[in-house]
């Protein structure tokens, strides 16, 4: 059975796949307990992904007028202090100048905590892979395939040999070279 | 209605597109000073195709190559390579257990398949060169750069050990000769199998999230009693069906300095049953283990294991070194008496050679059998 790569399997799951490709995968995975897991595992990671999304509304905004409104305030009550004697202006005492300068200090540091680098979504790579298929060996990245074939053997009459290093080897006779052949399909 | 009608143009677009191989697609290169030479070279029956937005390349290529060097040639490898860059893969076709003397021609076929998401592009879609030539006396010629003096010695070795297995019985008679490769071709289609995924650099989101939480699992180990190398101890991350991130600390019992080592590398499934699941080899290119010294052997890739579309939970590791490679290029492989003795000849794939030698036997007969083993 040839299994569909894991892109397919992503589309499914986020319901992005075309009508005759949905169709196609669903009797696949009727019958494909791995491929059904998979896509069960790509539905989890997705409801993971929108719940991070659930951030409440910021009125960005609004925030940025009165930051820029605060700012102003200080500077003006800078120059107000240039200007006459702070005894003349009991309303503005240093005390309310090193709260509204506090203030200041906490809207833009929240700011930078809101606006700064956010966690990275949950993004599932297209990790390569490789896998005996049906009639040969298969790598699949992002994609693209790239893959060597047992021309005209029967499956049963391949030796296959993963390599931990990332690869996999099929060994048989070529029937019309009548000849030992051993493909290799590296995944690195 | 209008998905519909995009569907049916490009029903009927598809099929125009579809074609011959363009001249110039496959690109061969041997060096000119190689002990073979490309006498001819066929791609007629190649195809391409478009897919939706996909290239479709089936790649249908025969070979036929002359030794023109003064030695017999004992094995070739042939790298080959997809102009897709960035999917980071190669490939190559080997063909151990040849004997091919001076002047003689002998055919190579490849048959690759490439699937891309972009346009046909200037060069060559497949390049396919030479890596490497063995001879009769274990010397080398080619690049190298697939390993393929180390690998096409190991195989030779064992093919040589498995050659010599089957005369020693041919001396007794041939009907000797017949019942052990009966018994071989029932060891080989008795040998359980396993499905197994590849992922090169583990996996970067688990597809095994809600499955069975990961856990570090030990290696058993089999001594092979005649291995210059001991595994000492090792462990692997396992997780249900999956494994990934194999470790084995290996002791250098011989008195000769080592630069590579080979495990084989078996999971047990919960009913008890053994499958051999990869060959697990040193991951440092420069690895050099002197005499009496230890060294970890380890890999970050990951299995996935099933069977007859199954998941198989891995029960339990063991480990085994396969293959070793000293400092001065000599090669070390079990021999048969002892992976029987310890049982590995049933779950272990038989060698290339004496996959090659009962196909003789299936395809050419007992007769047939006999004098192919009388011309080595």
């Amino acid at each position: 059975m040839r299994h569909p790569n894991q892109a397919t399997l992503a589309l499914h799951a986020g319901g992005d796949l075309g009508k005759f490709a949905r169709w196609k995968l669903e009797r696949h995975l009727a019958k494909c307990d791995a491929c059904a897991g998979e896509v069960a595992a790509y539905e989890a990671t997705r409801d993971l992904v929108a719940g991070l999304d659930d951030i409440p509304e910021i009125p960005w905004n609004h925030l940025a007028a009165e930051m820029k409104a605060n700012i102003r305030l200080g500077l003006a009550a800078g120059e107000c202090v240039r200007a006459e004697s702070p005894l003349r202006l009991p309303w503005f005492s240093t005390g309310r100048a090193a709260v509204a300068c506090a203030s200041i200090l906490a809207l833009i540091a929240a700011g930078i905590i809101v606006e700064g680098p956010k966690p990275a979504p949950l993004t599932v790579l297209a990790q390569p892979m490789v896998e005996a298929t049906d009639n040969g060996i298969q790598l699949t990245s992002g994609g693209s395939t790239v893959g060597l074939m047992n021309r005209g053997v029967k499956s049963e009459n391949v030796s296959y040999l993963p390599n931990a290093q990332g690869g996999i080897s099929a060994s048989y006779i070529d029937p019309s070279t009548g000849r030992l052949t051993v493909n290799t399909v590296y995944g690195q | 209605m209008r998905l519909a009608v995009l569907g049916l143009l490009s029903v009927a677009v598809a099929p125009a597109q579809d074609g011959l191989l363009p001249k110039g697609s496959v690109g061969i290169i041997v060096p000119n000073d190689s002990p073979v030479v490309v006498i001819s070279s066929s791609t007629d029956e190649s195809r391409t195709a478009l897919r939706g937005a996909a290239l479709m390349l089936d790649l249908h290529m025969s070979l036929t190559l002359r030794n023109v060097g003064v030695n017999r040639i004992h094995g070739i490898t042939l790298r080959v390579v997809s102009q897709e860059v960035t999917i980071g893969g190669k490939a190559s076709v080997a063909m151990p257990s040849l004997n091919i003397g001076p002047g003689e021609v002998f055919p190579v076929r490849i048959d690759a398949q490439l699937m891309r998401p972009t346009q046909m592009s200037a060069g060559p879609l497949v390049e396919v060169s030479l890596d490497g030539v063995l001879f009769q006396d274990l010397s080398f010629y080619g690049p190298d750069r697939l390993n393929s003096r180390r690998i096409m010695t190991a195989m030779e070795k064992e093919a040589q050990r498995d050659r010599d297995h089957f005369k020693r019985i041919l001396a007794q008679g041939a009907p000797a000769l017949q019942q052990a490769i009966l018994a071989s071709m029932n060891r080989q289609a008795e040998r359980p199998r396993l499905d197994v995924r590849v992922i090169p650099h583990g996996p970067a989101v688990t597809s095994a999230a809600t499955a069975a939480p990961e856990q570090a699992q030990k290696f058993a180990f089999l001594q092979i009693p005649d291995s210059p190398v001991q595994p000492v101890q090792g462990w692997a991350m396992v997780s249900g069906n999956e494994a990934r991130a194999p470790r084995i600390e290996v002791k250098n019992n011989s008195s000769k300095a080592v630069k590579y080592v080979e495990l084989g590398w078996l999971v047990r499934d919960p009913s008890g049953k053994q499958y051999m699941a990869a060959s697990l080899p040193a991951s440092d290119a420069n690895l050099y283990l002197p005499a009496g010294k230890s060294a970890q052997v380890q890999q970050e890739t990951q299995l996935t294991f099933s069977r007859e579309r199954k998941p198989v939970n891995v029960q339990g590791m063991t480990g085994f070194v396969s293959q070793v490679e000293f400092a001065d290029g000599t090669v070390w492989v079990p021999t048969r008496e002892n992976l029987s003795r310890v049982m590995l000849d049933k779950v272990v794939p038989p060698s290339a050679e004496e996959q090659r030698l009962t196909e003789i036997y299936r395809t050419r007969g007992l007769n047939g059998l006999v004098e192919e083993l009388k011309k080595f």
